[in-house]
């Protein structure tokens, strides 16, 4: 089942096109790289995808709805997006930040700790004290308060030792594998990426450059680095 | 002992007035990244809606009344009425003003709220019969003896009443889901957002029940503090004082801060009833309480004040520095003496005022557009200059020009000194440290009789070389002699003005108003640029003060009161803050001016001149921040770059 449908989407920021044409699908349970240089779209891409950016043509759906410009909605819908900014209060505790996520009906704001066990002693510190792996631990676990259905995921890495990455990763295939949760990652680490996705989509001056099953990149690292450095297919 | 009690007691209800006021701002700084310097007339919208019901019985809107009781309206009704009206207020304030500026600059938020606040002032004399002083009673008229005094219960209710407000806003904040979500968004509203709440809707929340809260402890207090048609307006500096003592952050310390400045302007006046108490002190100096408390608050925690995580940064107005063409200058030239020669009577003078007005405007421009500091204080940098020619004439004889430069010099004396606290204290901070600076200015030395002669302060005609350059001869309300010695000295100082703006000294002033600390790592002094700033502002108002003296011979607190000075900055900002003609364009609306002559004598209608230029200034500074000089400019560039592509394309 498809949670997340781009077609034919064009945004960006003023007069300049960030992204154009792009169509990128999602599968429940489904965890899709999208990969690519700087400057290539992929934050241009989740930011739509939630509407923080209203797409110049094309449509987003998600969930069987069409993504309009209120993101606090869209959220409380069950896309969900965790920034490369992390969307975490540093100035809250960590409980007052999962608290927060938490909403009335849902799970408790303690359940995130049972992913995320290495939080649980942290709880009342102030989150500007934490480390850059812990808070980006938070992230997620205020994400997964938020019940996601669809998963935007920016950069996880950003600043974090490569040993914390191979922590968080697999965390995020667990909601994938456990709760069916479709999601979107946004990863400079190539391999690490490919290692916890069914699919990669490389990204290349906003425009899709290679779209292959994860196993198939991680055997063909050229057309990858291809990819990256936009070369044509034809120049093969 | 008693009667310190009884004092400190009485405080009580105009402190819980300005307790409320500071509850609420920090609310809404918590809410929004917003200071609101209309707070104070939400109070008293409420104020005089409850009073006009308890009178007449007539529900007065801002357009139109409804006639609810034949008598006056039983007192659950003007209190509940009264409270919606100021509820209502706000959350307009909220919705068509402040919300769409969210991602603006300081300037505009300041420039926005000052405008409502103007709005209200003006509209209110206008819409109630203002010449009540009393309201009705509305609480018990019973006492208790506390410590040998007899407290009134009334100002004992508005004590309770304000802590009640601060708890309840206190505990909001701090244990409620939607709370926590509101403190979270003073950090980052995208991460708010993102988290499935709607920052608009957490700051409604705020807007409504900080907007009734204010409209009811004003409502409530009025009847002991007596209906006045300004007076609440400007309790919002207390207000901001009790909140910038509380460093935006805790509504419990602001209530404190606000009940304990309400008690020991309270004390003051008890203190000057003594011998020992010096006739100086005697009149105004509450009024200085609120400044020095701001500067103090300020100066003590200026780094710790909350900064919002602007995510969007709103751009600035864009400035193009003069370019110094002979020909626009000298046509301007052309039409304002051409405007001299050919007008007479109350019309000249307009022309006059005009011209003199644009002068003040351009200390505005250099500080404000040009600096990025925004001061609400030019007019008492111009009263100053005004006050001082009236020593400098009548008691010092000092002959023109030279009495034009002494005052100037004394209000750039000034000018620097309230230039200080701008070195550590940035955007809407200073707005308040100038505002309550003001204010301060107004009451304690214009206004003081101690300082300020009763009948008014007099100032000689100006002479040069045995011509009499006097603004008065016979009937004649304005000679063309004066009006042409205004001409030179503030075209003199016009070209003088251009020409530092247009070269390193304006550049200077552009690098510090775009990012301070960029400025210092390309070599840029910001301390001495921001004084230096200060100093040729000031000089200019004053220099346009002393104008206004010698055009008017003498000189009283209305003269320079704090709503010409907020109506001035109105017309510079809806004329373009950020360019020379911007500054005369301001000066031909300014108060006084041509177009209030125009309102006046050919439309009659005067009296709506204030509500005009704040309502002009609110949709300014949201629709339009780059004035009517700033879109004119964009206009003429889209169309000669059209023009380009079409002679390209042929």
């Amino acid at each position: 089942m498809t949670v997340l449908e781009m077609r034919g989407v064009t945004a960006g920021y003023g007069s300049a096109a960030a992204v154009r044409d792009l169509d990128l699908t999602v599968a429940a349970g489904e965890v899709v790289a999208l990969l690519g240089p700087n400057g290539a779209g992929k934050t241009t891409t989740l930011k739509t995808a939630i509407g923080l950016i209203r797409p110049r043509a094309g449509e987003v759906r998600a969930l069987g709805r069409v993504v309009d410009r209120r993101v606090d909605r869209t959220t409380r819908h069950g896309v969900v997006l965790v920034p490369d900014t992390r969307a975490i209060f540093s100035g809250l505790s960590v409980r007052d930040n999962l608290r927060l996520a938490a909403r009335r009906g849902g799970p408790r704001w303690d359940s995130a700790l049972e992913r995320l066990p290495r939080l649980a002693p942290l709880v009342d510190r102030r989150v500007g004290l934490l480390s850059g792996g812990e808070q980006q631990m938070l992230a997620l676990a205020k994400a997964l308060l938020c019940r996601p259905k669809v998963l935007l995921v920016d950069e996880l890495s950003l600043g974090l030792a490569p040993v914390a990455v191979k922590e968080l990763l697999p965390v995020v295939r667990g909601l994938a594998d456990d709760l069916g949760v479709g999601v979107l990652l946004v990863e400079q680490h190539v391999d690490l990426a490919l290692g916890v996705s069914d699919r990669g989509v490389v990204l290349h001056h906003g425009r899709t450059a290679l779209e292959a099953s994860a196993a198939e990149l991680l055997a063909d690292r050229d057309a990858v680095h291809r990819a990256y450095f936009g070369a044509d297919e034809r120049n093969d | 002992m008693d009667q310190l009690v009884l004092f400190v007691s009485l405080g009580f209800t105009v402190g819980a007035v300005y307790a409320v006021i500071g509850s609420s701002l920090v609310a809404i700084h918590s809410a929004t990244g917003v200071l609101n310097f209309a707070q104070g007339s939400v109070a008293l919208w409420g104020v005089w809606v409850a009073a006009e019901l308890g009178t007449t019985g007539t529900l007065v809107l801002p357009v139109g009344e409804l006639q609810l009781t034949d008598g006056p309206a039983t007192i659950p009704v003007t209190v509940a009425l009264g409270v919606i009206s100021s509820t209502v207020l706000a959350l307009l304030l909220h919705l068509l003003v402040l919300r769409p500026l969210r991602a603006a600059p300081a300037l505009s938020q300041v420039a926005a709220s000052v405008g409502v606040m103007l709005l209200v002032a003006s509209l209110v004399p206008l819409r109630f019969d203002v010449t009540t002083t009393v309201a009705r009673p509305i609480l018990a008229d019973s006492s208790v003896t506390i410590l040998g005094a007899e407290v009134a219960v009334a100002n004992l209710v508005m004590l309770g009443l304000a802590v009640g407000v601060a708890l309840l806003l206190a505990g909001y904040l701090r244990f409620t889901r939607w709370g926590t979500a509101t403190r979270a968004s003073a950090e980052d509203e995208v991460a708010v957002l993102l988290t499935g709440y709607s920052p608009d809707r957490l700051a409604a929340v705020v807007w409504l029940v900080t907007g009734a809260a204010t409209g009811l402890i004003a409502v409530v207090g009025s009847p002991s503090i007596g209906l006045d048609p300004l007076a609440y307006t400007f309790y919002v500096l207390p207000g901001l004082a009790a909140a910038l003592v509380a460093r935006l952050r805790s509504v419990l310390v602001a209530c404190a801060a606000g009940l304990a400045i309400g008690s020991f302007q309270s004390v003051l006046l008890l203190l000057s009833t003594y011998d020992f108490w010096p006739v100086w002190a005697q009149a105004g100096f509450g009024d200085t309480v609120p400044f020095l408390v701001v500067v103090v608050a300020l100066f003590v925690n200026g780094k710790s004040l909350p900064e919002r995580g602007g995510v969007v940064s709103g751009r600035m107005p864009a400035v193009h520095p003069p370019t110094m063409r002979a020909l626009p200058a000298l046509l301007t030239l052309a039409g304002v003496l051409a405007a001299i020669l050919l007008t007479e009577g109350s019309w000249r003078f307009g022309v006059v005022t005009s011209v003199i007005m644009a002068l003040i405007a351009l200390s505005l421009v250099v500080l404000t557009g040009y600096l990025g500091q925004i001061s609400l204080a030019a007019m008492a940098f111009a009263g100053t200059g005004g006050f001082l020619l009236s020593r400098v004439t009548t008691e010092w004889g000092i002959p023109f020009p030279l009495s034009l430069l002494v005052p100037a010099l004394g209000a750039t004396v000034l000018g620097v000194v309230v230039g200080i606290p701008a070195l550590r204290i940035r955007g809407a901070h200073l707005a308040v440290v100038t505002l309550a600076g003001a204010l301060a200015i107004q009451n304690f030395v214009f206004g003081n009789p101690a300082l300020t002669p009763y009948e008014g302060n007099l100032i000689a005609d100006p002479t040069l070389g045995g011509l009499d350059l006097g603004v008065r001869e016979g009937t004649n309300l304005t000679t063309i002699r004066f009006a042409f010695m205004v001409v030179v000295v503030v075209g003199a100082l016009t070209w003088l003005t251009a020409r530092l703006l247009s070269g390193r000294t304006g550049r200077a002033f552009l690098a510090v108003r775009s990012n301070e600390r960029a400025a210092a790592a390309a070599g840029i002094n910001v301390a001495a640029t921001k004084l230096l700033g200060f100093g040729i502002s000031a000089f200019l108002a004053g220099v346009g003060g002393c104008l206004i003296g010698y055009s008017r011979g003498q000189l009283s607190v209305e003269s320079f009161s704090i709503l010409v000075g907020l109506a001035l900055l109105c017309t510079v900002y809806v004329a373009g803050i950020t360019s020379l003609t911007g500054a005369l364009l301001a000066g031909l609306l300014a108060p006084l001016g041509v177009a209030e002559t125009f309102l006046e004598s050919s439309l009659g209608l005067g009296e709506y001149y204030n509500l005009i230029a704040a309502l002009a200034l609110v949709v300014t500074a949201v629709l339009n921040p780059v004035g009517i000089t700033g879109s004119v400019r964009a206009a003429i560039t889209h169309a000669r770059s059209r023009r380009q592509q079409h002679v390209l394309a042929a």
